[in-house]
């Protein structure tokens, strides 16, 4: 499996674009490891299964909307969807207690700098689901006062289509990522090997599911319920 | 209540037709100021339209506030770039043009004045002494126009960052993202705009110390839970009390009225769902309507029906909503999780007629998308029979609750006059006491034919918006019945040549009706050059479009009128001395959402 190794760089200059950190792509970097040490890369693949598992399923989503799409993932938050099956149910108030952010809803010229510093106060591990059109590229907003897509700023981990998607969309998008954190591979300790983080690069949905959907050739007419 | 607005209330029940009164109300002007100074223009609007020279606008807006009967709110004010307009025959000269829409509740009508303006001296009268109001629209016509109003106290822009440059709305100014370099944040650049955004107290004239103490100022958003969305309020604190707060938006602004000139008039619908972005195809009601005046599209009983359904179930649908985030903010976890059980119905009925869930745009140019789907009826009177008990539920654990009692009564109330003021529509100006809801007072859509009450309160408080809402959930429910019961048949579509798309048998007949449709869907309809506007009863107020046509595909000028948007301006007036439980309690209770405010 093929990965991206992002490096926080530590001098910043106020030329420097967002997102600040530098990434490359690499090849899984535990591989390499059992081929040094058999006992050693055991262990640490052992153990950075046990903690992957433990951070996907405990994500706390950061308490943050900014239109329409907040209006669909609060419906994915409450009793007919039920975040809580997947973890994902405490809603932290604060930035510097949550585990990602949804960016749910158009991101104005106005607010990127508001949501960049929000993002700057989450602790790592930190991930960033993109959903809706207007978060994904602009969408239907291809206007002056908006940003065609968050990505211009922030690291995104998961796209969430829709104009708004649908809190089981919200739901999918929120697996996707989880399964995405299975594959990570993050530094043991601060002191441990490579500071480096390496997130895996995770199959395109859009190809996985492109033949079953190509295949649908017959659709409902909209005559009855 | 005064007993001024004791007065309003009776006047308001013997209100007349609007025809008599706008005949009237000119010929008083004209008494008044002489011929010359007021020039009529012949609309679709529905209302007398006048033209008044600039250094006689003051005296004309005051006659109007204090005459017999008068014209209290100020409704709307705004601009039209009217530089590259090309029908304009019979109008004065007017590189831009500010209006000024004042809403007559006693005379149940409307006047709007329209003020010539030359592209070498942008300049006006503010008129904010006059109306408190137009503060906020006036910086908003400053912000996206670049008009002067002189004699304003605060005339900064409210849309657009502080540091942005250029006027948007005008019409040498791109409207495409696009068509501007590419987005970039650096380092450097966000210091820059986060330092811009940075509240300096004595630019709004506040004192940073009291006789005793040294004032507190806490910054309450653009992110912030209980502010519902992209909003900033700075709240100037005494211990818990707030002495003054100055509420700053434009952080949701989508620009809407400029997408609209870019969009054919067809094309634009899925926009207007995604103003007030909680009610739906509430928001297609008004334009469509507007188009087909413009169009002289009559829509069939059955169209106007269906559409009547529709939008009562966003209403319902936007109620529930309010419901559960306004008791949530008051520290309740649990409504929201009923609240949006009963969303969860309303949008499985939503989603087998339209298709959609919250933005359906299933509302067209002389009907409806599609007609309603077999076994509809069945799934609305699910819904119908689930709800009151639900409703009675709702008083009965939630609004009788001590602590919801406590929290809302008496809090942030405001009396009918300050309401008008402020210009305060909907719920929150019926819970201080006034009907005037549109649907009584100037039917639309057919809502004549339907036997529904509307429900007002007393004391115009947090508690009072809250109980509001859920009586009027209670009437559209009965509204909902009617439809069910009573639904007209025949065509969903009007049988016209502007239907947008045409009826589809037609266009399968001659090469000319397929000439027609694929003009209309590749192009979009031409609409003769003209003015109209449409006012509903939304769910948070009262939403209007007014549209100016200038004989093309596309809109020459959309004014989209909210409103939120006064809503806001308002909450520092019903703040000053409270504290700021009570701000979150007022903010719960106000229903907003941002998309509603800034367009």
């Amino acid at each position: 499996m093929q990965y991206t190794l992002t490096r926080a760089e530590g001098g910043e200059s106020a030329a420097d674009r967002y997102p600040l950190d530098q990434r490359q792509r690499v090849d899984d970097p535990m591989s390499e490891q059992v081929h040094r040490n058999l006992f050693m890369g055991k262990l640490e693949d052992v153990l950075s299964s046990a903690v992957n598992w433990g951070r996907k399923n405990s994500l706390w989503p950061y308490n943050f909307g900014l239109s329409c799409c907040y209006v669909e993932m609060t419906t994915a938050f409450t009793a007919p969807h039920d975040v809580a099956r997947f973890g994902a149910e405490v809603i932290r108030a604060s930035p510097r207690q949550a585990d990602f952010m949804v960016i749910a809803g158009t991101c104005f010229i106005k607010m990127a700098p508001v949501i960049q510093q929000l993002y700057d106060q989450m602790l790592e591990p930190k991930w960033v689901i993109s959903m809706g059109s207007c978060a994904n590229s602009g969408g239907m907003y291809d206007i002056y006062s908006v940003v065609q897509g968050v990505d211009k700023f922030l690291p995104i981990d998961v796209y969430v289509p829709g104009c708004p998607p649908r809190p089981e969309a919200f739901l999918q998008g929120l697996q996707l990522l989880q399964d995405s954190i299975q594959e990570e591979r993050r530094p043991l300790s601060w002191v441990v090997g490579d500071q480096g983080v390496y997130r895996a690069e995770m199959p395109s949905q859009r190809e996985k599911h492109r033949d079953r959907r190509i295949a649908a050739t017959e659709l409902r007419t909209p005559d009855s319920i | 209540m005064t007993a001024a607005d004791e007065s309003l209330i009776s006047n308001a029940g013997a209100a007349e037709t609007p025809a008599a009164s706008s005949a009237d109300v000119v010929a008083e002007l004209a008494r008044q100021f002489g011929d010359g100074a007021v020039t009529p223009q012949t609309t679709l609007t529905g209302m007398p339209v006048i033209w008044v020279p600039r250094d006689r606008l003051r005296d004309v807006l005051v006659y109007l506030r204090d005459v017999s009967r008068p014209f209290s709110m100020l409704y709307d004010l705004s601009a039209v770039d009217e530089r590259l307009r090309t029908h304009r025959r019979g109008l004065p000269p007017s590189d831009f043009t500010v209006f000024y829409q004042l809403l007559s509740v006693e005379r149940n009508a409307d006047i709007l004045l329209k003020v010539a303006l030359a592209e070498r001296d942008l300049s006006l009268p503010s008129v904010s002494d006059i109306f408190v109001n137009a503060n906020w629209y006036e910086r908003e016509v400053f912000d996206l126009f670049g008009i002067d109003f002189a004699g304003h106290p605060h005339l900064t822009r409210i849309m657009m960052p502080p540091t942005w440059h250029g006027h948007p709305l005008r019409k040498d100014y791109s409207a495409r993202a696009t068509e501007f370099d590419p987005y970039t944040l650096t380092v450097k650049g966000q210091e820059v705009e986060q330092e811009a955004l940075r509240f300096d107290p004595e630019a709004w004239g506040m004192q940073r110390q009291g006789e005793e103490t040294e004032f507190m100022f806490l910054n309450l958003g653009p992110n912030h839970p209980s502010a519902h969305g992209a909003f900033r309020i700075v709240l100037q604190l005494d211990g818990e009390e707030v002495v003054d707060c100055v509420p700053d938006i434009g952080y949701h602004h989508r620009g809407a009225e400029k997408m609209a000139e870019r969009q054919s008039w067809h094309s634009f619908i899925p926009y207007t769902d995604r103003i007030d972005y909680t009610g739906g195809v509430m928001n297609n009601l008004p334009y469509v309507m507007a188009v087909e005046k413009l169009a002289g599209i009559t829509v069939t009983d059955r169209a106007k029906t269906i559409r009547v359904m529709m939008a009562e179930m966003f209403r319902i649908n936007s109620h529930l909503l309010f419901l559960g985030t306004y008791l949530q903010d008051l520290g309740a976890m649990t409504p929201v999780f009923f609240t949006f059980t009963d969303r969860q119905k309303a949008y499985e009925v939503i989603e087998a007629i339209t298709g959609f869930r919250m933005h359906p745009a299933w509302y067209r140019i002389g009907g409806t998308a599609h007609d309603l789907p077999k076994g509809w009826d069945k799934l609305v009177q699910g819904f119908v029979d689930w709800m009151p008990k639900r409703l009675a539920e709702y008083e009965k654990a939630m609004m009788d609750n001590a602590i919801v009692r406590d929290r809302t009564k008496h809090v942030a109330a405001f009396t009918t006059q300050e309401a008008l003021d402020w210009g305060v529509t909907g719920p929150n100006l019926r819970a201080t006491g006034l009907d005037f809801d549109l649907r009584k007072k100037r039917p639309y859509s057919g809502y004549e034919n339907f036997d529904f009450e509307v429900p007002t309160a007393v004391n115009g408080d947090a508690f009072d918006r809250g109980m509001m809402r859920i009586e009027e959930m209670r009437q559209s429910v009965r509204i909902l019945q009617q439809c069910v019961d009573h639904m007209p048949a025949g065509d969903y579509k009007a049988d016209h040549p502007l239907t947008t798309p045409p009826p589809r048998e037609k266009m399968l007949q001659h090469i000319e009706t397929l000439i027609t449709h694929f003009l209309q869907v590749s192009w979009g309809p031409v609409l003769p050059a003209n003015e109209s506007l449409q006012m509903v009863e939304a769910t948070k107020g009262i939403n209007s479009y007014y549209l100016t046509s200038d004989g093309s595909t596309m809109s020459y000028r959309t004014r989209i009128r909210t409103p939120s948007f006064p809503h806001l301006q308002q909450i520092p007036a019903v703040m000053r001395g409270g504290f700021v439980p009570d701000l979150i309690a007022h903010l719960g209770s106000i229903d907003f959402v941002m998309a509603d405010v800034d367009r």
